[in-house]
């Protein structure tokens, strides 16, 4: 009765109206077996069924717990109800009255309905492998300090054999070695003082001729690895800048410079002394016996050419010719103040503190792959370097090479006092104002009526004088005018 | 073979070196880096955008890359510790991985 009320639990689901028990018990009297044969393939049909299953599998363990006997067949019945689960739909749904499941959906439609299987979020998959982008992140910053620890390394194995192979060179021409000018008085360190991972500088001092020579080792940027990506687009040098700071006695009233074509047409712009005092165009060397790529641009017209020019550079012409393909650009000036500076408008101008110069920079070969070899090639430059210090001192100018210079002096002198005539002029009309406005003040402020009369008095008089100083200026003017 | 004259051109009156900064070869990468990477670290926090993040390291590594070594360690110490916690956040916030933008 008990497996009778289970069946009818079971059956009842797809039929309420199916309650008569004894019925059932009539039709599971037929064949022993047929209920749970039945039942078996019902409940083997339910999982693919619209109506949701519900109690069936946990029945029919409670089944299989009541009666040992069938436990065995009725497994036997499963696993053939589940294999034979789809043909035996149709089967089964044949067995019972069509009447009976009116206004019900029918299962099999719903078969038809695409299951939708969500995927799971990536980040609660648990493989590494969704984060790709991340690791690909984490490797390039890996790559960037890999570069960075080779780069660094690198340049510094440059500098120090540019050093070494320089020191000796260095320490017999210089007192004083390497100054990094932390301390108040000169000390020679004797080392480069490093100012940044590609850039070393050097200070040398103590020697006749010249103040001081401070060296830099502009190496190109090997420890940023974009910058070794923008080099495989467009090569770069590494540089050696050299810059002699000479003594007022030391050089004559000359601004010459020699370079590559592409140095002089920069530096002619950039450079205040070479803009100011070099306007013609740069000269192809060829004039002057030094190779093509190089070109010259000098303070001198053609006149006293033959002169200094001519001088300086039979001197050094071997050095050059022998190794053009280091030297960028050669720069000897007596008015060398930097580059162009961009003035502001409205601001009194003074003109630029300028000091007697000779600057070199020399391209170290290579493009970029340089070995540490390669700093011995750049011996000879520097013994060319202090040669042109000694060269420099003796090179006099001719009577009309020293006129032609000191006229070009006073010109460009009289151009700048001109451009910034205004501007004094407002300067000192502003100071002028000023004292006026202070006096006033004073005046103002004093208690004493009768201190103050006098004050007045007092600045009256010294305006009348002015007046009158002005007055004498213009008759004088006009005097001489006649 | 070297004279005497040769010899010590060395004077003992040496000049220290000026110490006036030239403005013509500063290099203002590291203060753009910088700048940049503080921007970048901002907007991934507060936007939550994971490749400002990303960004925003990578600005504060070239950054140092290319700092001179008279700047301030903690400066970059800073700008580095920024981004790092930017990186962080997002991730916490939102764990999952990062979308490429095609």
């Amino acid at each position: 009765i008990h497996i009778a009320n289970v069946t009818c639990v079971v059956l009842g689901r797809y039929n309420d109206d199916f309650d008569d028990g004894e019925d059932l018990a009539d039709f599971a009297d037929d064949n022993d077996f047929a209920e749970f044969e039945d039942v078996s393939e019902d409940t083997a049909a339910e999982p693919e069924t619209a109506p949701p299953p519900r109690g069936a599998p946990p029945a029919q363990p409670a089944e299989d717990d009541e009666d040992e006997a069938t436990v065995e067949l009725e497994e036997d019945g499963q696993e053939d109800g589940f294999e034979d689960s789809d043909t035996q739909d149709q089967d089964m749904y044949s067995k019972y009255d069509p009447d009976e499941f009116d206004g019900m959906e029918k299962p099999s439609q719903s078969l038809k309905d695409p299951l939708i299987i969500h995927t799971v979020p990536a980040h609660l998959q648990n493989s590494w492998e969704s984060y790709y982008m991340e690791i690909l992140m984490v490797t390039g910053l890996l790559a960037y300090i890999m570069n960075y620890i080779i780069g660094k390394n690198k340049n510094s194995r440059l500098a120090t054999a540019w050093f070494n192979s320089h020191r000796e060179l260095l320490e017999s021409n210089f007192a004083l070695v390497g100054d990094d000018g932390t301390s108040k008085d000169a000390v020679s360190t004797g080392k480069l003082n490093q100012e940044n991972e590609h850039i070393y500088n050097l200070w040398c001092s103590g020697r006749v001729c010249c103040e001081g020579m401070l060296i830099q080792l502009k190496f190109v940027k090997r420890q940023d690895l974009l910058n070794v990506l923008a080099r495989m687009m467009r090569p770069v040098c590494d540089q050696v800048q050299i810059k002699v700071t000479l003594n007022d006695e030391d050089m004559d009233t000359f601004v010459f410079a020699v370079g590559t074509k592409k140095a002089m047409a920069r530096m002619q712009k950039e450079m205040q002394d070479l803009s100011e005092f070099c306007s013609d165009k740069p000269k192809s060397g060829a004039k002057y016996g030094l190779p093509e790529l190089l070109a010259i641009l000098t303070e001198m017209g053609e006149v006293t050419d033959g002169d200094l020019c001519c001088g300086l550079l039979t001197t050094m012409v071997h050095y050059i010719t022998n190794h053009a393909d280091k030297i960028e650009s050669i720069h000897f000036s007596d008015q060398f103040s930097g580059t162009k500076v961009v003035q502001e408008d409205g601001q009194p101008l003074k003109l630029p503190e300028t000091k007697k110069t000779l600057l070199f920079t020399f391209n170290v070969p290579g493009m970029g792959n340089t070995s540490p070899k390669d700093m011995d090639t750049l011996l000879p430059l520097m013994n060319m370097v202090i040669y042109s210090i000694d060269k420099v001192k003796k090179l006099r100018l001719n009577r009309e090479g020293k006129q032609k210079a000191d006229k070009n002096r006073a010109r460009v002198e009289e151009n700048f006092l001109k451009q910034t005539h205004n501007q004094r002029q407002e300067a000192a009309q502003t100071r002028r104002e000023e004292k006026k406005r202070a006096e006033k003040e004073r005046i103002m402020s004093e208690e004493d009526p009768e201190r103050q009369r006098r004050l007045e008095e007092a600045a009256q008089r010294r305006d009348q004088k002015k007046i009158e100083k002005k007055q004498m200026k213009m008759k004088q003017i006009k005097v001489k005018a006649m | 073979y070297r004279t005497r004259q040769d010899e010590d051109k060395r004077r003992l009156n040496c000049y220290p070196p000026s110490t006036e900064a030239n403005p013509t070869l500063e290099d203002p990468t590291p203060d753009y880096m910088n700048l940049l990477g503080m921007i970048f670290s901002m907007c991934g926090l507060m936007l939550k955008l994971k490749w400002c993040a990303w960004i925003a390291v990578y600005c504060s590594f070239i950054s140092f890359a290319n700092s001179r070594s008279s700047e301030d360690t903690k400066q970059m110490m800073s700008s580095f510790m920024l981004s790092i916690s930017a990186v962080v956040m997002s991730y916490l916030q939102n764990p999952q991985p990062m979308s490429p933008p095609w």
